[in-house]
C-alpha cells in the first residue's frame, strides 16, 4: 500500500478526515465474486485535493462510494472524520452523507422536479428540516458559483452542462461539508468548461475542503496535490 | 414540507395517468357511500311505514286446513267461537276481529274497486287513527283510506255507492303506510254489521291482536297457537308482522350489502390502478431516488414521499367520490324513495366519511409496496440506473 506523500500528508500532527485500514469490496455475482477493492489502506488529510485515476474497473467509483459512506466495506475499516463507519446504521451513514460530505457527479445528477435554486437549497432542507423559501446562503453561494438570477427558477435540463454543474457544486456545498467528493466532474464537459469547473474546485480546496476526485484525465489531474492510482483494485 | 412538494410536483408532471388512479378512487368511494347512503335510506322508510303495524299478531284461516269434522265451507273463515278462543289466548290484548273483501263502488260517476273491511265501529281506533271526521256511529256510517279519500276527493259527508247501496262517509283516515294486517290507504272501512249484513258472511276473514308490550308477541302468538290449532290441525295460521318487518329489513340489507360490494370491488380496481401508477412512478425515478439518497435524503423520507403521493391521489379521489356519492345518494334517493328525507339522517351521512376512509385506506395499502420498493433501493445501483 504504497502512498504519495502529500503536502498535507499524514504525520503533520493533526486528524486524518479519511482513513482506510485494510478495505476490500467484493461484489458477489453469480458467477462468481469480483473483488472490486483489495485490502485498500489510505489515510488523506484535511485539506487535501486526491486525484483517483487508474483504468477503467479499478476501483476508482468504488472507493469514493465507500468514502461517500454510500456503501459499507465487505472487509476491514473505514473511519470518516473518526467515526467507524461499520458501526453506523443506514440512517446515520444518510446524515453523514448529507452533513459532512458533497457530492459531484459527472452526469450532474440535479433533482429533475426542482429548480436551480431549489436544488440548491434541498440538502439544507433535509438538515434544518424547514424550508426558507429564498435563503441567502443559497443566494449567495449560486452568484459566487458564476449563475445569474435569472437561471434560479430554471429548471436544470434548461441550463447547459457547465452550469448545471456550477449548480452540483452549489449543491454540494450548501451544507458546508469537510469533503467534496467528484466523479469525473469535467467527464461530460469540454476541455474549456472542465477548466472553469477545476477552476472552481480548486478554490473550494483551497477554503479548506478536502477534495477528493475520481478522473482518468492526466490533466485534470494536475489540478491535485496527490495522486493515487488503483489497478485491479489496488493501490500502485 | 419538500417532500410533499415533491409528490405534488410528479403528480402534476404525470397528470393524465394520475387523473385516472383518482378517477378509480373516485368511482369507488362514490358508489360505495351512496349505496350505503341508499341502502340504509330504504331501511329507514321501510321501517317507518312498518313500525306502526310493528305490534300486532294476525290470526288467518289456514289454506286448505280446517276442521276434520264437521261441515267446512268452501271459504274459510275464523268463527264466533275462535274468536272467543283467541280473546282468551291473547288477554289482556285487544283483539279484533276483521272482514275483509273487495267490491264495487260508484262516485258521481266514476266507478271502481276497493277493499272493504268490516269492523266492529268500537274497535276501529284500536287499528286506524283519523286525520277528519268521525269515527262511524250508525250502520251506513264508513271511513275513507287517505290515497283513497284523496284520490276520489272525498271529505267528511261525502257520500258514495258500494255494491248499489248508498253509504255516507264519516271520517278520513291518517295516512298509514304499508301495513301486514290491513292495507286501509286505499280501502273503506265499514262497520261489522254492515258488511255481514251485505255480504251476508258470518266467520270473519283475520283477526288482529294488537299486542301492548312487543316483547309479549311471542308467547300470544304461541297461545293462539297451541288453543286453535289443538289436535295438530292447521286451522289457523298465526303471524305477526314483526317478523315480517325483520325479513323484509333483512331483504333489504342483502341488497345493500350487494351493492356495497360492487363499490368495493370498483375500490380494489382503483387501488390495483394507484398501485400500478406508483410502481411506474418509482421505476421511472429509480435515477433521482439514487440521487436524493446519495445527498443525504433518509429511507424513510423516501418512503414518505412515495406514500405522499399516493395519498395525494387518493385523498383528492376519495373527497370528490364524498361529495358525489351524497349527489349520488340524493339523486338515487329521489328516483327510489321519491324523497330525499332519510339522506340527511346520520345513519344515512356516516357513509360518507365511512367510504372516504375505506377509500384512504385502500390508497394507502396500495401505495405502500411500491414506497418501501423506493425507500430500500440500493442508492449505488439506482444512481447508475439509466
Ligand atoms: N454493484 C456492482 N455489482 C457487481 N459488480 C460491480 C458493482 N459495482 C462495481 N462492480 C465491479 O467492480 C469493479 C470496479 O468497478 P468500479 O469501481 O465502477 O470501477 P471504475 O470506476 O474504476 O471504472 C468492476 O469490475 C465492476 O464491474
Ligand atoms: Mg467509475
Amino acid at each position: 500500500m504504497e502512498e504519495d506523500i502529500g503536502p498535507a500528508g499524514p504525520g503533520n500532527g493533526t486528524q486524518p478526515v479519511i482513513r482506510l485500514e485494510g478495505v476490500s469490496k467484493v461484489y458477489s455475482l453469480p458467477f462468481g465474486d469480483v473483488i472490486a477493492l483489495d485490502k485498500v489502506s489510505l489515510t488523506i488529510m484535511p485539506g487535501e485535493f486526491i486525484a483517483i485515476m487508474g483504468p477503467s474497473g479499478s476501483g476508482k467509483s468504488t472507493l469514493l462510494n465507500l468514502i461517500g459512506s454510500l456503501d459499507v466495506p465487505s472487509e476491514g475499516r473505514l473511519y470518516i472524520d473518526g467515526e467507524d463507519t461499520s458501526e453506523l446504521s443506514d440512517d446515520e451513514l444518510t446524515e453523514l452523507r448529507r452533513d459532512h460530505i458533497g457530492f459531484i457527479f459527472q452526469q450532474f445528477n440535479l433533482i429533475p422536479l426542482l429548480n436551480v435554486f431549489e436544488n440548491v437549497e434541498y440538502p439544507m432542507i433535509l438538515k434544518t428540516r424547514q424550508s426558507i423559501r429564498k435563503s441567502r446562503k443559497a443566494h449567495d453561494l449560486l452568484m459566487r458559483i458564476g449563475l445569474t438570477d435569472s437561471m434560479l427558477a430554471h429548471k436544470p435540463k434548461e441550463l447547459s452542462g457547465g452550469q448545471q454543474q456550477r449548480v452540483a457544486i452549489a449543491r454540494a456545498l450548501i451544507n458546508d461539508p469537510a469533503i467534496l467528493l467528484c466523479d469525473e466532474p469535467t467527464g461530460n464537459l469540454d476541455t474549456k468548461t472542465g477548466e472553469v469547473i477545476m477552476d472552481l474546485l480548486k478554490e473550494v480546496n483551497a477554503s479548506g475542503k478536502t477534495v477528493i476526485m475520481v478522473t482518468h484525465d492526466p490533466d485534470v489531474a494536475t489540478y491535485a496535490s496527490r495522486k493515487i492510482t488503483l489497478v485491479d483494485g489496488r493501490i500502485v | 414540507m419538500i417532500f410533499f412538494e415533491l409528490s405534488q410536483r410528479n403528480i402534476r408532471l404525470n397528470w393524465l395517468r394520475s387523473l385516472l388512479a383518482v378517477l378509480g378512487i373516485v368511482i369507488g368511494v362514490a358508489a360505495i357511500a351512496s349505496m350505503g347512503i341508499l341502502g340504509n335510506s330504504l331501511t329507514l322508510s321501510v321501517t317507518a311505514s312498518l313500525s306502526s303495524v310493528g305490534d300486532s299478531v294476525t290470526v288467518v284461516p289456514s289454506i286448505g286446513g280446517g276442521g276434520m269434522g264437521g261441515p267446512t265451507t268452501a271459504n274459510e273463515q275464523i268463527t264466533d267461537r275462535q274468536v272467543q278462543q283467541i280473546l282468551r289466548a291473547a288477554a289482556p290484548n285487544d283483539v279484533v276481529p276483521v272482514y275483509s273483501g273487495v267490491d264495487r263502488y260508484e262516485i258521481g260517476g266514476d266507478r271502481g274497486v276497493v277493499t272493504v273491511y268490516g269492523i266492529t265501529p268500537e274497535d276501529m281506533a284500536v287499528l286506524v287513527d283519523l286525520a277528519d271526521g268521525v269515527y262511524p256511529r250508525t250502520t251506513g256510517g264508513a271511513l275513507a283510506g287517505a290515497t283513497f279519500a284523496e284520490n276520489n276527493k272525498l271529505k267528511p259527508g261525502s257520500r258514495l255507492t258500494l255494491g248499489g247501496e248508498t253509504i255516507r262517509v264519516v271520517g278520513i283516515l291518517e295516512e298509514q303506510g304499508m301495513g301486514f294486517d290491513i292495507n286501509p290507504d286505499f280501502a273503506l272501512i265499514v262497520s261489522d254489521r254492515f258488511y255481514s249484513h251485505k255480504y251476508e258472511q258470518d266467520g270473519y276473514d283475520m283477526v288482529i291482536v294488537k299486542v301492548r308490550d312487543i316483547n309479549d308477541i311471542d308467547a300470544v302468538k304461541d297461545a293462539i297457537d297451541r288453543t286453535l290449532n289443538r289436535r295438530g290441525d292447521d286451522v289457523v295460521t298465526v303471524y305477526d308482522s314483526r317478523a315480517i318487518l325483520e325479513v323484509i329489513t333483512e331483504a333489504f340489507n342483502q341488497i345493500a350489502l350487494f351493492t356495497t360490494a360492487i363499490g368495493g370491488i370498483s375500490l380494489l380496481v382503483a387501488g390495483v390502478s394507484i398501485f400500478n401508477v406508483q410502481m411506474m412512478s418509482v421505476t421511472e425515478r429509480i435515477k433521482e431516488i439514487g440521487i436524493i439518497r446519495s445527498i443525504g435524503t433518509k429511507r424513510g423520507e423516501v418512503l414518505r414521499m412515495f406514500i405522499y403521493e399516493s395519498l395525494i391521489l387518493g385523498g383528492v379521489g376519495a373527497g370528490i367520490g364524498g361529495i358525489l356519492s351524497f349527489a349520488g345518494g340524493y339523486v338515487v334517493s329521489i328516483i327510489m324513495l321519491q324523497t330525499t328525507e332519510y339522506l340527511f339522517y346520520p345513519s344515512s351521512l356516516v357513509y360518507i366519511p365511512y367510504g372516504i376512509a375505506i377509500g384512504l385506506v385502500v390508497t394507502l395499502l396500495s401505495g405502500l409496496y411500491p414506497a418501501w420498493k423506493a425507500a430500500n433501493l440500493n442508492p449505488i445501483e439506482a444512481l447508475r440506473y439509466e
